[in-house]
């Protein structure tokens, strides 16, 4: 029951309710990444700003870093071909996908930056003689 | 309806009538009715000079706009501040001062607290008509503090007039006429003043910065602290900015009553002192060296030392410690049944009533004194701004002023009539002129330093002053040098029925009777004079104190806790806490309260509230913040006979007065600075535009 209302109410953990029926009754498959993201687009052709709608189910948390790099200029109108009609390529000198790490503690944090200055924690501490 | 009130001026700003006094300023009247001023030489400290004209205003029936700041008001005056003309005059006003200002904002510090800015955001045009070259001014050496640009001077001689009147050292001036106008020190010499770090905040642009501050930080990452400054007794309010752990800088906040809006040089770059040489965990000395260790392992050591030893016990309380920690430690010492307790360090000899160590007429008095006796004090040194106060007071005229000691230049004119305590005896017997000065002046003043006090015949000095005060009707003020000792001799941490005080407490220690002496943040008694005893540092910075202990328990400094300090007229004031204190270190009187219990001997209090609900039932006074308590009248202590040695001053190495101060390098650059020979300085930096 739990899970129930929140796939109604909550959509950062997964999909709402209602994107779920509507991916049922209009969406068409495209492709599934390597982490199991479903990329679907509209079967009827239904457009925005006169482009075919198009979506993607994530598998798992909400967070749009997450689409993979393969994918990303289709479900950004780049492209129109999925990486299976493109036949996608990728080269050994690609890296990965990473998500956004930002606020988390691996976010970058450049030299000389506030607390990474020449004193550890902000202060020099004293050593006996 | 009194005399004054009959005399009040009616003047009409913007269709809003006011009333004010006869003689105040067209400025001073518009703010009285609400209405802004923009201004750039214009300071409410210092004298009028009315040569930067952003102030213009209309005056119906003047034929063209008057500067405000300068020109007082006349009855019946319509001013406007808001018509067409003056907005027409205020824009032309900042066109001419954009015309040779560099526009290096973005590589500015004083960028984001500009006044130039500001202003120039409300007049300044969308751009510029001026299509010759700008003028560039070589920079000037202002020594290790001041860093000059002086490209970007408008010549608003602000600094002029503050190291004129105030600082009273008449080393800035400005050379050449119009376009060709500098500000320079004369004969390119460093300002030499305790106060010279003023004219950064005065500078109404960037021509004045802070050196060791220079591309370190932008005033919008700051988090900024109110507190206040322990650097000398004076108790100074302060702000303390920091970015993240690191105190990056610290300015004056106003104060009418202690130091107006003016900081030392001490307390306001001494802020690298508060990064460096910090004790962020325990230490014990293990084989003749000091190895970090446990609070666990180190209170485990205190107490196998301590334990069962009270009465061979000593606590010494050091220049910067806040009444909380006095208050704890003294509650420490009681319990432990140990009368050896002396927050005097320095062995200063003073006793009795409250009135025998506080600057009764308070530090605003001095405004209202009208002759003043110098004993063995050089307020210069031991406090800046307090000195200023009454160079203030020397400004006004008719203030004669005497000095007892050795003589010294103290920015305005005394009278040194003799450099010992035979001198003063001599004034006690009415031998002096000046005795009768003092006799007949209607407020009288005399100010005792602790170079006075610190000699072997320091109760008959103190006795001898307070004699003289009560004869002549003058005020006695006692001028300290350490912000922790009023405090401490509020909360009685003077020896006991049967206790050492601290040169007793050395003797003791050489001699075997006191085994083990516990130091405050006290960190200058020379190790060496305490024998074998155990010592227990507590304290915040690596300094003579730590390198002589067996056992240093890291403590926290002024900026890390929220104490109460009372300044030399007496005046409670509380710290705000800007950090909290590094790695392991803890707040004074939580040390105090863990070692209580590991004695068996635990403090009858586990927070700072109860602590302070305790200490406030003990000296009542502590709890009424930045009130002046008025004390009885002072007393004449029991001596010994004056001495006739001549007087030495507590103050001599004025950069180096205290652990934070000796581990700020910005303070050794100042005395390097001092100590050499004015010559030419370098000036080789280029003119400010080089980025
Ligand atoms: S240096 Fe600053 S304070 Fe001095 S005259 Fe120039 S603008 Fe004014
Ligand atoms: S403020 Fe009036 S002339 Fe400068």
């Amino acid at each position: 029951m739990m899970r129930f209302l929140k796939m109604l109410f909550t959509w950062w953990h997964h999909q709402t309710l209602s994107t779920l029926l509507h991916t049922r009754r209009r969406g068409k498959l495209m492709g599934v990444d390597g982490q199991g993201n479903c990329y679907y687009e509209d079967k009827h052709g239904a457009s925005i700003n006169g482009k075919t709608r198009r979506w993607v189910l994530y598998n798992g948390d909400i967070e749009t870093t997450r689409i993979s790099p393969e994918w990303h200029g289709w479900m950004h109108y780049t492209v129109d071909e999925t990486p299976d009609q493109a036949a996608y390529v990728k080269r050994d000198w690609m890296k990965p996908g990473q998500i956004n790490m930002t606020g988390t503690k691996d976010a970058h944090k450049p030299a000389g930056m506030a607390d990474t200055t020449g004193y550890a924690d902000g202060y020099d501490a004293w050593t006996p003689k | 309806m009194s005399e004054t009130e009959n005399n009040l001026v009616k003047v009409t700003v913007d269709g809003q009538a006011v009333e004010v006094a006869p003689g105040t300023t067209i400025m001073q009247a518009c703010e009285e009715a609400g209405a802004e001023i923009p201004r750039f030489c214009y300071h409410e400290r210092l004298s009028v000079a009315g040569n930067c004209r952003m102030c213009l205003v209309e005056v119906e029936n003047a034929p063209k706009p008057v500067a405000s700041c300068a020109m007082p008001v006349a009855p019946d005056m319509v001013v406007s501040t808001t018509s067409e003309t003056v907005k027409t005059a205020r824009e032309g006003v900042m066109e001419f001062l954009l015309i040779n200002h560099p526009l290096d904002c973005p590589i500015c510090d004083q960028g984001g607290e500009c006044d130039l800015q500001d202003q120039a955001l409300g007049f300044g045009g969308d751009a510029s008509r001026f299509d010759d070259n700008k003028r560039a001014v070589e920079n000037k050496n202002m020594g290790p503090l001041v860093k000059t640009i002086m490209t970007r001077c408008i010549h608003c001689t602000r600094c002029v007039r503050f190291a004129q009147e105030v600082a009273g050292v008449p080393e800035i001036g400005a050379i050449g006429r119009g376009e060709d106008t500098e500000i320079t020190t004369y004969l390119e010499a460093s300002l030499d003043s305790e106060m010279s770090g003023n004219v950064i905040d005065l500078c109404p642009v960037g021509a004045l910065t802070s050196r060791p501050y220079a591309f370190t930080a932008r005033p919008w990452e700051l988090r900024k602290t109110e507190t206040i400054d322990v650097m000398d007794a004076l108790g100074s309010n302060i702000r303390v900015d920091m970015r993240g752990r690191e105190a990056m800088r610290i300015m004056p906040r106003n104060h009418d009553d202690v130091n107006e809006e003016w900081l030392s040089d001490k307390s306001r770059f001494v802020w690298d002192g508060l990064n460096t040489q910090r004790l962020d965990r325990p230490f014990i000395r293990q084989n003749g060296k000091l190895t970090p260790a446990s609070w666990d392992a180190a209170f485990d050591l205190v107490e196998s030392k301590l334990k069962g030893k009270g009465a061979a016990t000593a606590a010494i309380a050091g220049d910067l410690v806040c009444a909380e920690g006095q208050f704890a430690l003294k509650g420490l010492m009681d319990a432990l049944a140990s009368p050896h307790v002396d927050c005097r360090q320095d062995g200063a000899k003073i006793s009795g009533p409250r009135g025998n160590y506080i600057f009764n007429a308070s530090i605003a008095g001095i405004e209202e004194a009208d002759a003043l006796l110098l004993i063995g004090s050089n307020p210069r040194l031991e406090a800046p701004v307090l000195n200023a106060r009454i160079r203030k007071r020397y400004l006004m005229g008719d203030f004669p002023i005497v000095a007892i000691g050795e003589a010294v230049d103290l920015t305005y004119k005394a009278e040194f009539i003799g450099a010992g305590a035979d001198t003063l005896a001599d004034l006690l017997a009415g031998k002096q002129s000046f005795a009768d000065t003092l006799k007949n002046a209607k407020n009288p003043m005399i100010i005792v330093g602790q170079g006075a006090l610190t000699r072997e015949d320091g109760a008959a000095v103190l006795a001898a002053a307070i004699e003289l005060a009560a004869k002549t009707g003058a005020s006695f003020n006692m001028l300290h040098t350490a912000a922790a000792r009023v405090a401490g001799l509020d909360l009685g941490l003077v020896p006991g029925e049967g206790g050492h005080d601290v040169a007793g407490i050395q003797d003791a220690a050489q001699s075997g009777t006191i085994e083990n002496v516990i130091f405050y943040g006290a960190d200058e008694i020379a190790g060496a004079s305490l024998g074998d005893a155990f010592v227990v540092y507590i304290g915040s910075h690596g300094d003579r104190g730590a390198h002589r202990a067996d056992v240093i328990l890291p403590a926290a400094a002024y900026t890390e806790k929220q104490a109460t300090y009372v300044n030399t007229e007496g005046r409670a004031q509380m710290t705000e806490q800007a950090a909290t204190p590094p790695g392991e270190a803890r707040e004074d009187w939580k040390i105090f309260r863990a070692l209580s219990a590991r004695l068996d001997v635990t403090l009858p209090y586990d927070n700072l509230a109860a602590l302070r609900a305790a200490m406030y039932e003990a000296v009542p006074h502590l709890a009424q913040l930045d009130d002046v308590i008025a004390a009885d009248a002072p007393v004449a202590p029991p001596h010994d006979g004056l001495g006739a040695e001549a007087f030495t001053y507590a103050v001599n190495d004025f950069y180096f007065t205290n652990p934070i101060a000796r581990a700020s390098a910005i303070m050794a650059d100042c005395a390097k600075a001092k100590n050499e020979p004015k010559n030419r300085g370098d000036s080789s930096e280029g003119t400010g535009t080089d980025g």
